[in-house]
């Protein structure tokens, strides 16, 4: 391994989790219980936004309504979406006449979308209007990322206990978007623009090229999607071939930008659930054992030989595309800037985890909130040998607890293993070019695996446009994405008036916790996933597909 | 302190009965081999799953070729051999579940044989007697016991007063005087006097025998943890169901060349056995170390909340000293001598038998303060032990403030005694009194100058001061003092390592009380405490979030008992407490909270230990089989880190967690140990040992199965 990559890496490592740290004071500011400078700025705004929408923001939810009240919004958002995307032909700024997206694309786009997934199964520049990518698309990408930050956040309170619940959705909600969202996007459009990325909505340009031939510019609000894909994980690109695109993603300066973003808000999480639990040892526990995972996928990615591979980008290199796919399924973002095609199955391998486990340190909120259910299970299994019923953040573990956290534990390779089995029996693998052999098991395996993951990135692409995959896909993406959040909403809830004990006896607020929970991670997503592993990218490997396939 | 369980009374008639495996060895195995029925089994589902691929393998040991692509009829001896071995895993669960019930049966039994069959004598309604079995007594009989006989039955003392040694019941060596309306536990021996009484319950609905049926019946009540690791084990079953079953279907879709039987060998590995097969005896061993050292526990959930204690209430008296504090010196006062004092003192208490009359008496009899007036106390006595009990010849103020103290206990409630005595020269009445310093001087119309000064002096070094009147004049004070039970100090100690707080409550002075409890090691000290002060104590501890445990034998008690998350009543102790008790201890041993949160502890990390061991062994069977396990993927064998071939890497893994469920029975029987540390290092240790350490030894273990099996010549199958 190169001694330049491990210093450029911690360099990377250290602006991220410096900038998050700052991020995160901003963070408690909106949610936890102090009172910010920027309040009489944004006071007024979501003042509107309540008394428009005709919601009390201080009521106290329960976490039913708080769940209820979350799918709905996404419901009604993506039926939204759905429609525009349904009926561009006939909708205003579509310059270039695309046709209505098929119904079963729309529904998969959307869904997709909605659930901060972004597996995207057409080209944006060659299906989408402007204003499906910017209301369909953008708007989603939005949303869904404040409803996972909502979610972790309402999460927090609970665990917490000092919150007398967990707080009012449409609070949460609105404030994600006002005062996290959209100003960190605003800034980082601006940036991405002077890196050259373009936002425009006049036509795609045609330009005569030096050779003398014409070529076709395809140009578009690109700059202010790129931004939100990254800021909120959710990596669905304007492009078909997302950020390796040089509209998308123009030079290095571009790439590790893009990098920097989508790693700030889920390293900023984990500080903020320090802060909110009253412990920041807490949040920074959590912080250390998810970083140490994301290392660990790293310097395994870069264990092996890194060469370019074909369908990587020449302008970013071999490290920087290495480095992009390991981070976008750790922060299961899932925009890439290089073909999975390209890669050794090593680092397929260490992709895959990423998305196995989600949370080293997985999406905006919903990374932390997975990292607090593997705490519970983890403290459950292991706390009981200190010889006390286990205790996280001085609560009790109940039987309740347990039930509910291993459902949202196994919905992950329930969600992953029996779709890709149906997909191979019923031939639709084989429609979409996956063959009976290793390659075709990983590119299917890692289609759903990515979908339940919520994270986007994929084989298959624009070869998963069938009715199969996108139906398929589509439901397990909703159910990937709702099924844990509602799980841990309720865990959360119950944790929220139960009695604290003020000194527990396992701390788990100490660097020895962190180690023996990695450890406690990488077992289960091994014993869940090994047999799987071993007949995809293992064997791919061994076989000898040392750069791709 | 280890935590290995000292011997107590009960044990030690365990060992009497022939050990605890009295239901013999073939017994054990006959109902062993009853257990393997499947629907006993639906309650496990980790033994259901195993013993269902057990059917399975054993169809195909019989029928080889029965479902093409997934067996090979060549297989049928390597079917065979896996069949035999899941057989065997499923026989060493039931093997550990008998086990623990015999072990808990011989227990009952020994504790049973304190309620034997006696003869006794019952009155009909005229009073004739006719003796009578014990266990054709029925609720309402009213029977006759003479001294030295067996109490045949619980019942409750119509009329006579007598000395009862309910040592046999209850531990406490103490003669215990019973009064009308007192109840007398069956199986305790009258040792003065006759009683007429009324039996309270019929033959096998005693106080004792419904205890004991809690301990031997089947529908013991599963604890909270119990309950969540059951959910852990089903989550668990299912979700390696289902990666079995896509495994499977993956293999003939895809063509990956695996045999069912191999597949179910995995399957059978990563399921939990090893946790799945021992919780059940885990928990009634638990259970059963307690019976043995005479705890019952009423409900699973006090087990528990034992190990889980945060604060402990511990009695001074009883607990922490001896409680019968005995005089040491007389200290007069005012210009009197220590020769008055200890006279006073002689007769205010010729008629107290409390531990702390009689050291009394003792201490003047030594100092030979023998005083005149004993002549009349003859007298005296004879003319008032004309009345009917020994209680009226006491002559109390505030008579409803006077508890007879029971076995050396009730120092709380007494606060002055007094007594009169005709002087024999001048014939004139004397006044003697003796009580708490407070109280005497109240009595009194002027106190001498420095009584309240050396009042506290005595108090300030541990000892307590009763004060002494003649007539309406203080003449000095009796300096009694407390002894500090052996080995309490280093108990205590354990228990502030592993993060509890103790709280020492007593009725004595803040000073004796500090004292006492800088003696031992005890900071959090509530002094003069009344009865309800308990109670206030155990709701204010738990309403900031601290799991609160107490002993308690009163009827004052009995509702701090109910509150707290761990009341341990004494079986000594009045019926209304150990109703409303979780717990209660047949010997009556005050010290023994400690060994019941050591022992909620030691259960509680058993099991943590087991479930940790089960599931960090799956690793090692994963890298074991899952090389070897697609024929026609022969490029995986470049992982195949430990090197087995096929057939002996699978038959190695099962064999190793099959033979990890007999190596851990001693385990789950007494309990992991531990000694007294911080829960965090104990974690740590633990954590170090089962989980690291069982991640570890099954690469060894299957390695060093898989050499032996090698070794077998021609080959396994």
């Amino acid at each position: 391994m190169n001694p330049l990559y491990v210093i450029f890496t911690l360099c990377i490592f250290t602006a991220v989790i410096l900038s998050a740290w700052f991020l995160s004071n901003h963070l408690f500011s909106v949610f936890g219980k102090r009172k910010s400078r920027l309040d009489r700025i944004f006071d007024p705004v979501d003042n509107l936004l309540f008394k428009l929408g005709g919601v009390d923001p201080k009521k106290e939810m329960t976490w039913k309504e708080y769940f209820l009240n979350l799918l709905i919004l996404n419901v009604f958002q993506a039926a939204l979406a759905f429609v525009i995307l349904n009926f561009q032909l006939y909708l205003p700024l579509n310059p270039q006449g695309f046709p209505d997206v098929r119904w079963d694309l729309a529904l998969n786009t959307v869904m997709s979308i909605a659930s901060n997934t972004n597996l995207q199964h057409y080209a944006g520049e060659s299906t989408l209007s402007y204003l499906s990518q910017m209301m369909g698309i953008t708007f989603l990408q939005f949303t869904s990322a404040a409803s996972g930050l909502s979610a972790a956040v309402a999460i927090f309170r609970g665990f917490s206990g000092k919150y007398g619940g967990i707080g009012n959705f449409y609070s949460d909600f609105v404030r994600s978007l006002t005062r996290v969202l959209i100003p960190l996007s605003l800034v980082a459009s601006v940036v991405l623009v002077g890196l050259g990325v373009p936002q425009s909505l006049n036509g795609y340009l045609l330009v005569k090229t030096v050779e003398g031939s014409s070529q076709m510019l395809q140009i578009g609000p690109v700059a202010s999607m790129t931004s939100i894909m990254q800021i909120g994980t959710n990596g669905g690109g304007y492009f078909g071939a997302n950020s390796a695109y040089p509209f998308e993603n123009p030079s290095p300066i571009s790439n590790w930008f893009e990098i920097f973003l989508m790693m700030l808000i889920p390293t900023s999480v984990p500080f903020l659930f320090g802060k909110m639990v009253g412990n920041r040892k807490e949040g920074s526990t959590v912080l250390i054992s998810a970083y140490a995972i994301y290392a660990m996928n790293l310097i395994a990615a870069f264990a092996v030989v890194t060469t370019l591979g074909q369908g990587m980008e020449v302008r970013f290199g071999a490290f920087s595309s290495v480095f992009w796919t390991v981070t976008t399924t750790a922060f299961t973002t899932g925009s890439v800037n290089a073909s999975l095609y390209a890669f050794n199955q090593i680092v397929i391998t260490a992709a895959f985890l990423g998305m196995m486990i989600q949370s080293v340190p997985g999406g905006v909120g919903v990374g932390t909130m997975y990292m607090i259910m593997y705490i519970v299970i983890t403290i459950f299994i292991v706390g009981l040998m200190a010889g006390r019923t286990p205790e996280y953040l001085g609560a009790k573990i109940t039987p309740r607890d347990v039930k509910l956290a291993l459902i949202a534990f196994l919905q992950h390779p329930v969600l992953i293993l029996i779709p890709t089995a149906i997909a191979f029996s019923t031939g639709a693998a084989a429609a979409a070019g996956a063959g009976n052999n290793p390659e075709g098991f990983i590119t299917i395996f890692y289609e759903f695996t990515s979908a339940a993951a919520n994270n986007g990135s994929d084989f298959l692409g624009t070869a998963g446009n069938t009715a199969f995959f996108n139906i398929s896909t589509a439901a397990v993406m909703w159910l990937g994405r709702f099924i844990p959040i509602a799980l841990m909403l309720s865990i959360s809830g119950s944790m929220s008036s139960r009695i604290r004990n003020p000194s527990p006896g396992l701390h788990t607020d100490n660097l020895t916790f962190a180690a023996i929970l990695v450890v406690s991670i990488l077992l289960l997503a091994v014993l869940t996933f090994f047999p799987f592993l071993v007949i995809g990218p293992v064997l791919a490997y061994l076989e000898g597909h040392v750069n791709g396939f | 302190m280890d935590s290995s369980v000292k011997g107590g009374n009960v044990t030690g008639r365990l060992a009497e009965t022939g050990g605890p495996l009295s239901a013999g060895y073939l017994g054990i195995v006959k109902e062993s081999l009853v257990r393997l029925s499947p629907r006993r089994l639906l309650s496990n589902p980790v033994m259901l799953a195993v013993e269902l691929s057990f059917f399975l393998t054993l169809i195909l040991s019989i029928f080889p070729g029965l479902i093409p692509k997934v067996t090979t009829p060549s297989e049928q001896p390597f079917y065979m051999v896996v069949a035999v071995i899941l057989f065997v895993t499923v026989w060493f669960s039931t093997l550990s579940d008998s086990i623990a019930e015999a072990q808990i049966r011989a227990t009952a039994s020994s504790l049973r044989k304190i309620e034997q069959e006696v003869t006794a004598i019952k009155l009909d309604k005229d009073r004739n007697p006719s003796e009578v079995s014990s266990k054709d007594l029925r609720k309402g009989d009213i029977i006759m016991i003479r001294k030295g006989d067996h109490i045949p039955i619980d019942c409750e003392v119509l009329e006579g007063i007598g000395m009862v040694d309910e040592s046999l019941v209850t531990g406490e060596s103490d003669l215990v005087q019973k009064a009308p309306t007192d109840s007398l536990i069956g199986g305790s021996i009258l040792r003065s006097d006759t009683l007429i009484a009324m039996v309270s319950a019929n033959p096998g609905e005693t106080y004792l025998s419904r205890l004991i049926a809690i301990v031997e019946s089947s529908k013991r009540p599963k604890t909270p943890n119990e309950t969540a690791i059951s959910i852990l084990l089903l989550g668990l079953t299912i979700g390696f169901t289902i990666i079995v079953a896509v495994l499977l279907w993956f293999s003939v879709i895809l063509h990956l060349g695996v045999d069912l039987s191999v597949l179910l060998a995995l399957y059978v590995c990563l399921l939990p056995t090893t946790i799945g097969a021992l919780l059940p005896a885990i928990g009634i061993s638990g259970i059963n170390r307690m019976s043995s050292r005479g705890i019952i526990a009423k409900s699973g959930k006090a087990i528990e909340a034992a190990g889980d204690t945060d604060t402990l209430l511990l009695d001074k008296t009883g607990t922490i000293t001896y409680g019968n504090r005995t005089a040491v010196a007389y200290i007069p006062i005012g210009g009197h001598t220590e020769r008055e004092v200890g006279e006073a003192a002689f007769l205010s208490s010729w008629n107290d038998d409390t531990p702390e009359g009689r050291s009394i008496i003792d201490l003047s009899f030594t100092k030979g303060y023998f005083p005149r007036e004993f002549a009349s106390i003859d007298r005296a006595e004879a003319m008032e032990f004309s009345a009917a009990t020994r209680m009226s010849s006491v002559k109390l103020e505030d008579a409803d403030e006077f508890v007879l103290p029971k076995g050396g206990k009730g120092i709380l409630q007494r606060r002055r005694m007094r007594r009169k005595y005709i002087r024999p020269d001048t014939g004139d009445e004397i006044d003697i009194s003796k009580g708490a310093p407070d109280a005497i001087r109240e009595s009194v119309p002027e106190c001498p100058s420095g009584y309240d000064d050396m009042a506290s002096e005595i108090s300030a070094s541990g000892d307590t001061a009763m004060a002494v009147a003649v007539g309406t004049e203080i003449v000095g004070f009796i300096r009694l003092r407390d002894r500090v039970k052996s080995g309490i100090r280093a108990k205590i100690e354990d228990v502030e390592i592993m993060g509890i707080t103790p709280v020492m409550i007593t009725g004595d002075q803040e000073l004796t009380a500090r004292k006492i409890g800088s003696e031992v090691g005890i900071d959090r000290i509530v002094s003069q405490a009344k009865p309800e002060t308990k109670m206030l104590l155990v709701t204010e501890e738990q309403k900031g979030g601290k799991i609160v445990s107490m002993l308690g034998d009163g009827t004052n008690d009995a509702p701090a008992l109910a509150v707290a998350d761990v009341g341990l009543a004494m079986a000594s102790g009045t019926m209304a407490a150990k109703e409303a008790a979780n717990l209660v201890d047949l010997e009556s041993s005050p010290g023994k909270i400690i060994d019941v949160v050591m022992m909620g502890k030691q259960l509680l990390m058993t099991r943590g230990a087991v479930t940790t061991f089960s599931i960090a062994n799956d690793l090692a069977k994963y890298f074991a089989i899952v090389p070897v396990m697609f024929s026609s993927l022969p490029d995986l064998q470049r992982i195949n880190i430990l090197g087995l071939s096929p057939h002996v890497a699978v038959l190695a893994a099962l064999i190793f967690n099959a033979i990890i469920i007999p190596l851990l029975i001693p385990l789950a029987m007494r309990g992991a140990r531990f000694r007294p540390r911080s829960t965090m290092s104990i974690f740590l240790r633990n954590a170090m040992i089962y989980g690291f350490g069982g991640i570890l030894l099954p690469f060894a273990g299957i390695e060093a199965i898989g050499i032996l099996l090698n070794l077998i010549p021609g080959g396994i199958v």
